[in-house]
């Protein structure tokens, strides 16, 4: 039997006055099953990490088990010190008698016979553990980006200013939604100004290598070495190398035309706020047929049918209402909306501005718009029920971002998710935003849900830090070491692993007729060994030997 | 004095979620019973349904197998294929002669260590009241 150390740490007072430890010990020595027992105040200390190397060394301690704090805590540290000290990184388990014990008994004498049995578990079970190969595999460090808007185009020159090549994929031309911008609010900056610089760069820079009118039809492969396929608009195909991948598919403005209320496509005069982007608005204003003296921009069209708040038109729609204002100043703007959405740092002094620019607000709970012989009619009712009617020359429909129609396909070849508006799923809200589920593929822009330029260009910033960080020339990627595997031996190629992987880290071999693991792609949640019905696959770490030895030892 | 009843609960938890709501649980002082004792799985989905049933027979009077929510599995379906797992369960318990409570499966978030203490408690307080799980005076358990 390999000779066992146990430490016990003491944690200042937090598990020394919870647990009587001097018990534990006592105990722990009559079962016979380690060969020395030490403890000290701090383990995770320098002087604690010190004190257990140089036992480990002294007592020649084959594996060690460790009573302390949360391993989501501090089992990477002892799994240094096992390094350092020339064992393998996982011939050690560490026993929390913190979080799990000492914390949420309130009776030592209770605390100190859960403890007892933590530690036996944890003793019995460091018996059964294997060493692993920390495995390794040469990487292609090159990007490559799917969507040449403001996202993509922002990923690509950073990626490719720290020396990565890149390949970005546009399906139509560059510039996105915002080629077709007039001004940026808040700053009312031409949005040409931006875009124009962007795209030279983009085009001279000899690092990025564009492909313009081109489709994705394929990406295969994974983290550190994707293969994609692209397809030109002559049918052309053309195969590409990369590491990782980004999704910069962005969005596209909320069509109106299917919510009868808003006349949009049947009624002259009413505008959705892009089309006054892409037209102008001194053209609109100069170009109409008779002179616009009213103007009703709605707000919130389509935010209903598309289940969320867009975040960018309500600012949007207002740097509309002032460029009206500023050039036509004889004509009335009202903005009806239904609720203000004036998030961060200068929208709400925005806000103000607009104001005082001399654009009215007015609230609505509902609106409709209809058309007759002297112009246009917006009837709507106001909160509290009282109805209230404006006649306008022109009406401006403030429109919601809705997700980019190729995500579910894009989605399906990258084994990913879109959520219920189609946009890409990230791997957490609110820890990991812009990575997915998938390692290597990163979302940037409105790819992964509304939201303005600002936004956009934030999140390519972060994007681009997270490819850089996460590929390095030269350096090779570690994987996961406590990964599944299957043994030849056992599989009868039934296919099971294969349905229940959400990685798509289990393939048939089919000349063989076994099952295979792609440990690039297991991410090691096990879930294939508990599926196996001949106890092929196995889980390593989480083996269903050590997982039996911890349940015995516990009813023991 | 007689001896009061005290059961030994075996509970499974994620890494992700419920792992995480047991030390968070720690961390905010919230009662959890001595009589449960924790083990660290990586995902829900690695409890298989023999490994639950050799609890038993090694005399378990309770297991709990506790993951992320519906949803929100670190590992992207692992919990539901875990709950695919377990539906059996109950009836399973039932024909070894097993009150199919003694089995439970909650979704606890990393952040609900308040849940975490919760669901143990009542867990651990129905166990006792179910008593001794009578796998335990069969011969072939020592």
């Amino acid at each position: 039997m390999a000779k066992i150390g146990l430490y016990l740490c003491e944690c200042g007072p937090n598990i020394a006055d919870a647990i009587d430890l001097d018990r534990v010990a006592a105990e722990i020595e009559k079962d016979g099953k380690v060969a020395g027992i030490e403890r000290h105040k701090l383990f995770c200390s320098a002087d604690g990490k010190k004190f257990l190397a140089e036992s480990i060394k002294k007592n020649g301690f084959e594996r060690f088990v460790i009573a302390a704090c949360s391993p989501k805590q501090h089992e990477g540290t002892f799994a240094e010190v096992a390094s350092d000290v020339g064992l393998n990184p996982q011939m050690f388990q560490l026993v929390n008698i913190r979080e799990q014990c000492a914390w949420t008994v309130p009776d030592k004498e209770q605390a100190t016979g859960k403890a007892l049995r933590f530690i036996r578990a944890a003793v019995t079970r460091v018996q059964y553990h294997q060493a692993l190969e920390q495995k390794e595999i040469d990487c292609n460090p090159d990007v490559f980006v799917i969507g040449g808007g403001i996202a993509g185009i922002e990923v690509a020159l950073r990626t490719a200013h720290k020396g990565r090549k890149v390949f970005l994929a546009e399906k139509g031309e560059l510039g996105g939604m915002l080629k077709e911008r007039g001004l940026l609010f808040p700053a009312m900056e031409p949005a040409g100004d931006f875009l124009g610089p962007r795209i030279d760069a983009l085009r001279n820079n000899p690092q990025i290598e564009l492909f313009e009118n081109c489709k994705v039809k394929e990406v295969l492969g994974f983290f550190g070495s994707f293969v994609a396929l692209l397809e030109t608009q002559e049918g052309k195909e053309i195969e590409l190398k990369a590491g990782s991948v980004v999704l910069a598919t962005g969005a596209q403005a909320f069509n109106p035309k299917e919510l009868a209320e808003y006349g949009y496509g049947k009624l002259d005069g009413v505008y959705t706020a892009d089309e006054i982007e892409k037209r102008g608005v001194g053209k609109l204003l100069t170009e109409s047929a008779k002179p616009v003296k009213s103007v009703a921009v709605i707000h919130c069209v389509g935010r209903d049918k598309l289940g969320y708040c867009s975040k960018m038109c309500c600012v949007n729609s207002m740097k509309i209402a002032r460029q009206i204002r500023e050039q036509s100043a004889e004509t009335e703007v009202v903005e009806l909306y239904r609720d203000l959405c004036l998030p961060g740092k200068g929208y709400d002094r925005f806000y103000k501005e607009t104001e005082a620019k001399g654009v009215k607000f007015a609230r609505f709970e509902s609106v409709e718009v209809t058309g007759g012989d002297s112009g246009l009619t917006v009837k709507y009712k106001q909160p509290g029920g009282t109805g209230a009617e404006l006649a306008v020359d022109m009406v401006v429909l403030s429109t919601g971002l809705a997700a980019n129609p190729s995500n579910p396909e894009l989605a399906d070849m990258l084994s990913i998710s879109v959520d219920e508006s189609g946009f890409f799923v990230e791997e957490h809200a609110v820890l990991n935003p812009v990575s997915t589920m998938t390692e290597g593929v990163f979302i940037a822009g409105c790819a992964r849900g509304p939201g303005d330029t600002r936004d956009t260009i934030v999140q390519a910033s972060a994007t681009a830090g997270k490819v850089l960080s996460s590929l390095v020339p030269g350096k090779r990627l570690q994987l996961e070491t406590r990964t599944s595997e299957v043994s030849e031996k056992l599989c009868v190629g039934c296919g099971t692993c294969v349905t229940v992987c959400a990685y798509g880290a289990t393939t048939l071999d089919e000349s063989r007729h076994i099952a295979v693991v792609n440990e690039v792609l297991c991410r090691g949640c096990g879930n294939c060994a508990s599926a196996c019905p001949s106890g092929a696959a196995k889980h390593r770490h989480f083996t269903t030997r050590q997982l039996n030895q911890e349940v015995t030892e516990i009813l023991k | 004095m007689a001896d009061k009843f005290e059961p030994n609960i075996v509970g499974f938890l994620c890494n992700w979620c419920s792992y995480a709501a047991a030390d968070l649980a720690g961390s905010n002082k919230l009662e959890v019973p001595a009589t449960l004792t924790t083990i660290r799985v990586m995902c829900s989905s690695r409890v298989d349904p023999v490994m639950l049933l050799s609890a038993y027979l090694r005399g378990a009077d309770g297991v709990l197998v506790a993951g992320c929510h519906p949803g929100d599995c670190h590992y992207q379906t692992g919990n539901y294929l875990a709950r695919r797992r377990f539906a059996l369960m109950h009836k399973i318990l039932e024909t070894f002669g097993l009150d199919s409570n003694r089995f439970r499966l909650s979704w606890i978030s990393a952040s609900e260590g308040k849940r975490f203490s919760e669901v143990t408690n009542e867990f651990a307080e129905h166990i006792t009241k179910l008593g001794p799980n009578p796998l335990r005076k069969m011969p072939f358990i020592e």
